[in-house]
């Protein structure tokens, strides 16, 4: 679900910026069967670099402002908080900190046993994460030795499948748990970032990778710079990325409307980074 | 897991369900349905049903994963809310061509549960975490 993100956007909304009204959410699951958890998952595309600092801001932002426990799974050992998110959250407290749960698999196998034993955790006490963060996919899905995940020949593709899969079902089962604590305590939310090689090398083409993750992440958050992607400021040159927010789980609504929903639609915003690593987020 | 189906494959099967209610029987104009919907892997799909083939795992934490045991004997971990399996079929069909809906495996799952055939078993957590990570498959 994106509406992690949409917290993330207005709380750190440039400041010319925040009279805006639009609000924006994702559909909600088409029905009581377990696969709301399809509706619940976002894939950030694009620089690893970017996607990682604003998945790291997800994180402390969810912990912080939301109270939500959150898993973090990365390769990349995070000894502290890099400038943007003390830019943007000058003091987090120690406790909403302590519900960011880091985890640091070495590989794609090590990844989909940790998710696949999430459930054991809840049982029978500790809450679980109403937020699954996967940093760098493509870390765990485009290393050596990938392809032969399991005896078939099935690559990339598959194990993107594998774990694609995971994430949506281990999402729904803990969305199950959450709303049985409390009615409004769920869902459990997925969000995970991927550079395809396109992408680091602008071929502009889709990798048969990407197009696996898509069946099973339904709103797609896709990070563009190009096209004027600095503007000089009285401090430095200030980065500007472009957001685009599209797939089937996106509706828009506006508070002047009567909460009409437009699956599909693509909602833009922008992001600004500061040369002193302060991100800022513009509505389009 | 039904509403990741179109329209028209998610009708059939609450149709198979309804008449499988009432008759313990699937009729053969729901059969060419199955088979006009799901073509080749119809008819293995089915054969797997007939042999007793799925089976519903559930652990103490109440997690739950479908184990599929294939023509060959070997055991096929599908999720319970999202379509993946492990087989060559799925990978191939599926997720490279994008020529199916599902393998023989998943269209197992499905017209078990409709029928209400599906087997049930207890195992335990750590079973299901090995299992839905592929490090075990029994």
């Amino acid at each position: 679900m994106a509406d992690i993100l949409h917290v993330l956007f207005r709380s750190f909304m440039s400041r010319s910026d925040q009279t805006r009204a639009l609000t924006a959410s994702v559909t909600a699951p088409s029905s009581s069967t377990s696969s709301s958890s399809s509706s619940s998952s976002v894939l950030v595309l694009g620089d690893n670099s970017v996607s990682h600092s604003l998945l790291l801001l997800a994180a402390v932002t969810a912990a912080s402002q939301l109270g939500i426990r959150v898993m973090f799974f990365t390769r990349t050992h995070i000894r502290r908080l890099p400038a943007c998110v003390h830019k943007c959250v000058p003091s987090p407290s120690p406790e909403s900190l302590k519900k960011i749960q880091f985890s640091y698999p070495r590989t794609v196998e090590e990844l989909l046993q940790q998710i696949a034993s999430l459930h054991e955790s809840t049982s029978p006490c500790p809450a679980p994460p109403s937020l699954i963060i996967v940093d760098r996919l493509e870390s765990f899905l485009c290393a050596p030795g990938v392809g032969s995940h399991s005896e078939f020949q099935s690559g990339e593709q598959s194990c993107a499948a594998h774990l694609s899969a995971l994430l949506c079902d281990t999402a729904a089962f803990l969305t199950q748990v959450l709303e049985q604590r409390s009615s409004s305590a769920g869902p459990c939310r997925v969000i995970a970032s991927f550079q395809s090689e396109g992408d680091a090398g602008q071929t502009g083409q889709e990798s048969p990778v990407l197009d696996v993750l898509d069946r099973y992440f339904q709103v797609r958050c896709t990070l563009d710079q190009s096209g004027g992607h600095e503007a000089a400021t009285a401090t430095g040159r200030q980065q500007v990325w472009n957001i685009y927010l599209s797939g089937r789980g996106i509706k828009e609504t506006t508070s002047t409307t009567d909460c009409e929903e437009k699956p599909g639609v693509t909602q833009e915003w922008q992001l600004l980074i500061n040369p002193n690593g302060l991100m800022e987020f513009r509505a389009v | 897991m039904h509403s990741l189906l179109p329209t028209v494959a998610d009708q059939l099967f609450r149709d198979i369900q309804k008449t499988y209610q009432e008759t313990s029987q699937i009729p053969d104009d729901l059969l060419i349905a199955l088979k006009f919907i799901f073509g080749p892997c119809a008819l293995p799909a089915l054969d797997l049903v007939d042999q007793h083939s799925v089976t519903c795992l559930s652990s103490p934490s109440g997690r739950k994963v479908f184990q599929v045991t294939g023509g060959s004997g070997r055991l096929y971990t599908c999720f319970v809310s999202c379509h993946y399996c492990p087989c060559p079929a799925f990978a191939h069909t599926v997720l490279r061509k994008n020529e199916g809906l599902l393998c023989k495996h998943i269209l197992a799952v499905y017209l078990c549960q409709a029928m209400g055939v599906t087997q049930q078993d207890s195992v335990t957590d750590q079973q299901v975490s090995m299992l839905l990570s592929g490090t075990s498959t029994t």
